[in-house]
């Protein structure tokens, strides 16, 4: 039997939360107080999670890597947020909430789960508004709503092109007030290098100090990762600089088991690479593409300029091949699709890796005033970054790495498989299965955050023992301050005549390659070995400058690339072994005749868990089933 | 300075940052309320020794009321001036290591807002020595309809017969100017209006009474000078 | 697209800590791409530097698409350099020509006392919203959504004041570092919503205390602060705070 158990309470689907939030045990107000809680990372969950604790009366010890919790990478969603609450009265509810997010994830993720997201999504916008989130706004007054991809209905609530801001700002205004009011004891410029487990429970961690360089010990009754998700394993994504996995990874280590790791979301319309000292990648609004067509030329290498390909020798291959929803497919389709054209050397632009996203025919139509209305922001971004105007020349795009839908294993509590351990946001696994719809990320997080862990953090620390007598200076914190030590001893003292950074973009190079946009067993194979000798040259030949005192950024770096090179071989291993194509996961064996993605439910309606058990030891994939009782699975279609 | 040891309420408000800049922008329209008129007063030049010395007589003996309201003045000078020493004490303290290089965008800033306390000794050494020079300067009598009063008008155009103290004047008053044209619209903000429609509009009322004031003191000062060559 | 390189005559700030003495280097950067931004500029200085095996030089950036507001500099005597409503991040080197002297320091303020070369403290700013930038509710206290309706207009001028990225820009370009700009859109913003109003006097005494407490500046109106801000927060915010805060001295 597995080994997982996702204590899915029994019932009806629709019933199952409101059951279970009265059937947990509850702490009671004067208790809390005696309960200490350490919550990693500051983003939409980890804030939420922090301040709603704090509210109740946990005492919380927050910590970010940047210098202040509002800067952390929720900021940059630009979309919006979704919730069910049919403003509009176009037929939404919460049920098709749930089941359009749990199509949309190609029925790789848990029913109750989703459903509970959806319930909750609800109160999420009532939370935002009351902390003066300025949504956007209709003219009498009332809330506005948009459609996004995936959905029918007009569900997405936001905040100009700055929802994933303002949302987590409003996070962040009330995790600053329980600052002030001495329940939060705020950690910034951390950095979590080591998860402490004592006696089975995850009691504390490890960080190190970024501005002193010193390794400090934290502890608590109960430790949340909020750390955020992995795509920062490509080197180049849409994620921030600092954002990493190191935090997840160690827990990994720890036993916490790691979750779908090969389930990334490449998204289609990102500005492309310009050269090899780019580091990081811009995101444009998924809704570009519905004014814009998407084209390549029919000649390969065709090195003219875009206005000066005729008509006749373009290829809106999109629309030919996807004739109902044209340039309106989904992510992943309009991902693959593009790299499929750059492939057979179709590709433009300078670099030959990217095709265009062309407003000239929508320009004609609405007239130039319009388009500038809907897009005029995006394009002085775009412009900002390539010195092109779009109202001239087509958009260059290509697709890039965006989300990670995979994570931390976590049950219905948001629990990892190591007691106390819980996990939210991105850093899980658990909403999103094998591809995310837009508008959901900040929903989860905020979901678990505000909503969810509130409630399960309670039931934790009344259903279990936990040891109130133990302090940092409990043997395991030694151990534990050892390992990092080492760790950046090792680092330091290679000396080797690598950067971090070159490493890092081989290691990009190697994964975009390998365990990109679509796989196969072979590539995915050679891919394994090719991580695990780059690994190996990075033990051996990386050189990190500097010492462990004061400010090191390049140590910085080098910690969390260490992290990354492991997490890629992990990544890559998933991919081998989920032999069918779901989602964000496409596999050049396993697809139809029309090469659109093949699910294998029969045998591959499962989560895959993967549980460490030594360094260099191949890792254990343990299985949790899916099981569908409220809908049917069926195959997605955009012809 | 005494910001940190004050709390609410009126002293709290009046240690605060935006409590003296408010003062600030109270005093200075009073103060500018006081250039008008003085202004205007000092048109009356214009119409010749007994207009003038009349006009200077009749203030002279309002008596005590004269003395309270010179106070009052004064007291708000003082208040504008001390306020002004406090701020940019605690301005130059904010930034104790300075940029190795600054420029202005040349959206914001303008060189009349960077020399405000510049501007403002400049206006300081003048008002003392235009005291020291006419209310406490010479002292002539003259028969005015039979009342020996104080004639006035002989001590300004005796003044500004002098070349360098005329062009003095002048460079006084354009610096006032300079002064006023960030002032005015200053104020304004430092109280609270600020109105996309209407502030563009103060500032261009700001501008032209700026102007306005330099333009009619310093006409008057040359007017003296011109009187002083035809007699 | 253009391929020449540029080389470039960097001035750079150095500081080993908070305790050292600073100094200006100079550093020659050839290899510059005019389609490289201001931070991948100084990634590639920092290459060169750990590779001759110096230090690299520590600044603040993150998300690197001018909005998360950690990357911060004084590039040229300016806040976020020369172009209009942008970033550092979002700077890119065909700004500058071949042969150009660019001169970085960090944003320099009392109140924001340098860790690390260009890598400055910005925690006031954390202090300051911690002091009253915030609504009192706790989770799950919240009516529904559309309750209260909000005017468009409201609610977009709330929206503009939000936007501020808590750079530290308004902070750097003003004449006497003053943090009215950064204070003023915060309370400006939860002023003008519904929601906000019932504890704006008692928002407007603590936020304004805490701000001068801190050691920023006073503010002479000079607008620098709105003309260097990279999201275009006005002027007006701060106007508005002026009224909050002289309607709360009357009533607290």
């Amino acid at each position: 039997m597995s080994k997982l158990d996702s204590k899915v309470p029994s019932g009806k689907l629709q019933d199952k939360w409101e059951q279970y939030k009265f059937d947990m045990k509850l702490i009671n107000p004067a208790n809390k107080r005696k309960f200490n809680v350490i919550v990693v990372g500051t983003g939409l969950a980890g804030a939420s999670a922090a301040s709603t604790m704090a509210e109740l009366g946990y005492n919380v010890q927050s910590f970010c890597i940047q210098d202040s919790p509002r800067r952390a990478h929720s900021i940059a969603a630009q979309g919006g947020i979704n919730a069910a609450k049919n403003y509009p009265n176009d037929g939404d509810s919460v049920w098709r909430l749930f089941y359009d997010t749990i199509k949309g994830g190609d029925y790789r993720s848990r029913e109750a789960n989703v459903y509970r997201l959806a319930q909750v999504a609800n109160n999420i916008i009532d939370q935002c508004v009351a902390q003066g989130v300025p949504f956007a706004r209709e003219y009498g007054g009332y809330l506005a709503n948009r459609s996004f991809g995936g959905a029918q209905v007009s569900r997405t609530f936001y905040a100009r092109g700055q929802t994933g801001q303002q949302l987590l700002l409003g996070a962040y205004s009330s995790m600053m007030r329980m600052v002030a009011a001495g329940k939060i004891k705020l950690y910034t410029r951390r950095e979590m290098t080591e998860l402490v487990v004592i006696n089975g429970q995850a009691r504390g961690i490890v960080v190190r100090n970024i501005l002193t360089g010193e390794l400090e010990t934290y502890h608590a009754d109960a430790v949340i990762l909020a750390t955020g998700g992995y795509g920062n394993t490509y080197y180049l994504s849409t994620n921030a600089m600092a954002s990493n996995s190191s935090g997840a990874w160690q827990a990994y280590k720890k036993g916490a088991m790691f979750a779908n790791a090969c389930f990334t979301q490449i998204h289609p319309t990102c500005i492309p690479v310009h050269g090899d000292n780019q580091s990081k990648l811009t995101l444009m609004s998924e809704s570009l593409r519905n004014d814009g067509r998407v084209w390549v030329p029919k000649k390969q290498g065709d090195t003219r300029k875009p206005n000066d390909i005729p008509e006749s020798e373009r290829d809106y291959y999109l629309e030919r091949i996807y004739p109902s929803f044209g340039n309106l497919v989904p992510r992943d389709v309009a991902s693959r699709n593009a790299k499929t054209q750059v492939d057979a050397g179709r590709g433009v632009g300078s670099t030959g890796v990217a095709v265009y996203l062309d407003f000239a025919d929508a320009i004609k139509r609405d007239g130039e005033d319009t388009i500038r209305g809907r897009y005029g922001n995006l394009f002085e971004m775009y412009q900002r970054i390539t010195d092109e105007s779009p109202y001239n020349t087509p958009m260059r795009i290509y697709p890039a790495v965006h989300y990670t839908m995979g994570g931390l294993w976590v049950d219905y509590n948001l629990m990892s498989t190591i007691p106390g351990l819980h996990v939210l946001g991105e850093a899980n696994f658990s909403d999103h299965g094998a591809n995310r719809l837009g508008a959901s990320a900040l929903m989860q997080g905020l979901a678990d955050g505000y909503f969810v862990i509130p409630y399960t953090i309670g039931n934790y620390f009344a259903s279990n023992m936990i040891d109130q007598s133990i302090t940092t200076d409990h043997p395991a914190y030694k151990d534990a301050l050892q390992n990092t030590k080492n760790r950046l001893t090792g680092l330091l003292n290679t000396k080797g005549s690598q950067s971090v950074e070159s490493i890092h973009k081989k290691l990009g190079k190697l994964m975009w390659e390998h365990v990109g946009m679509s796989r196969n067993a072979a590539s995915l194979e050679e891919g394994i070995k090719k991580i695990q000798s780059l690994r190996e040259e990075f033990q051996q030949d990386v050189n990190v400058p500097g010492s462990d005192k004061g400010v090191n950024t390049e140590l910085e770096k080098a910690i969390r690339v260490s992290d990354f090179l492991e997490i890629g071989e992990l990544m890559a291993r998933d991919a081998l072994t989920r032999n069918e194509s779901c989602g964000g996961h496409f596999r050049d064996e396993y697809q139809t005749e029309e090469n659109e993605a093949k699910r294998d439910d029969e045998n591959f309606t499962h989560v895959a868990a993967w549980e460490y058990t030594g360094d260099n030891k191949e890792p254990v994939r343990n299985v949790e089933n899916l099981e569908f009782e409220n809908v049917k699975l069926t195959t997605r279609s955009y012809k | 300075m005494a910001s940190n040891t004050c709390s609410t309420g009126i002293c709290g408000y009046l240690c605060s940052s935006i409590g003296k800049k408010q003062l600030m922008g109270v005093t200075a329209f009073l103060l500018i309320g006081f250039l008008k008129t003085h202004l205007l007063g000092n048109l009356l030049i214009l119409g010749g020794r007994d207009l003038f010395n009349d006009y200077a007589h009749k203030l002279i003996s309002l008596g005590n009321i004269l003395i309270v309201a010179e106070v009052i003045l004064l007291a708000i000078f003082l208040i504008h001036l001390f306020l002004a020493i406090a701020l940019v004490w605690q301005n130059k303290k904010a930034r104790p290591v300075k940029y190795h290089s600054k420029k202005r965008t040349g959206r914001g800033a303008t060189f009349a807002s960077d020399t405000m306390p510049y501007t403002g000794v400049v206006i300081l050494v003048f008002i003392v020595l235009h005291l020291l020079n006419f209310k406490y300067g010479t002292y002539y009598e003259y028969e005015l309809n039979g009342v020996i009063v104080r004639d006035l008008y002989q001590t300004v155009i005796e003044y500004f017969s002098n070349p360098l103290y005329t062009a003095w004047y002048v460079i006084a008053m354009i610096v006032m100017g300079i002064h006023l044209s960030h002032g005015v619209q200053s104020a304004f903000q430092s109280v609270g209006f600020r109105h996309a429609r209407y502030t563009p509009i103060i500032k261009k009322i700001g501008c032209a009474l700026s102007a306005g004031l330099t333009i009619g003191f310093s006409a008057l000062s040359i007017y003296g000078y011109y009187i002083s060559t035809i007699n | 697209m253009s391929t020449a390189t540029m080389t470039l005559k960097l001035k750079i700030w150095r500081q080993a800590d908070n305790t050292s003495k600073g100094s200006m280097k100079e550093y020659d950067l050839p290899g510059v791409s005019p389609d490289m931004s201001f931070l991948e500029m100084l990634d590639l200085l920092n290459e060169n530097l750990v590779n001759s095996g110096n230090d690299p030089v520590a600044f603040d950036h993150d998300c690197r698409e001018g909005i998360c507001g950690m990357c911060s500099l004084m590039i040229n005597g300016e806040a976020h350099g020369p172009q209009k409503l942008t970033t550092t991040c979002q700077l890119h080197m065909r700004s500058f020509k071949d042969g150009d002297t660019v001169v970085i320091e960090p944003f320099r303020a009392k109140a924001f006392p340098v860790h690390k070369d260009l890598m400055v403290d910005r925690s006031a700013f954390d202090e300051i919203i911690a002091a009253g930038g915030f609504i009192s509710m706790n989770a799950g206290n919240a009516p529904d959504g559309n309750a209260i309706p909000i005017g468009k207009e409201t609610a977009d001028l709330a929206m503009d004041a939000a936007a501020c990225i808590g750079c530290g820009a308004c902070v750097a370009s003003c004449e006497n570092a003053s943090a009215m700009l950064f204070t003023s859109a915060k309370l400006s913003q939860l002023a003008l919503l519904p929601q906000g109003k019932a504890e704006a006097a008692e928002r407007a005494q603590k936020m304004v205390k805490k701000m001068d407490e801190l050691g920023f500046g006073n503010c002479t109106n000079a607008a620098e602060c709105e003309a260097s801000c990279p999201k275009g927060i006005e002027l007006s915010n701060i106007a508005r705070m002026n009224r909050e805060f002289f309607k709360s001295s009357l009533s607290k």
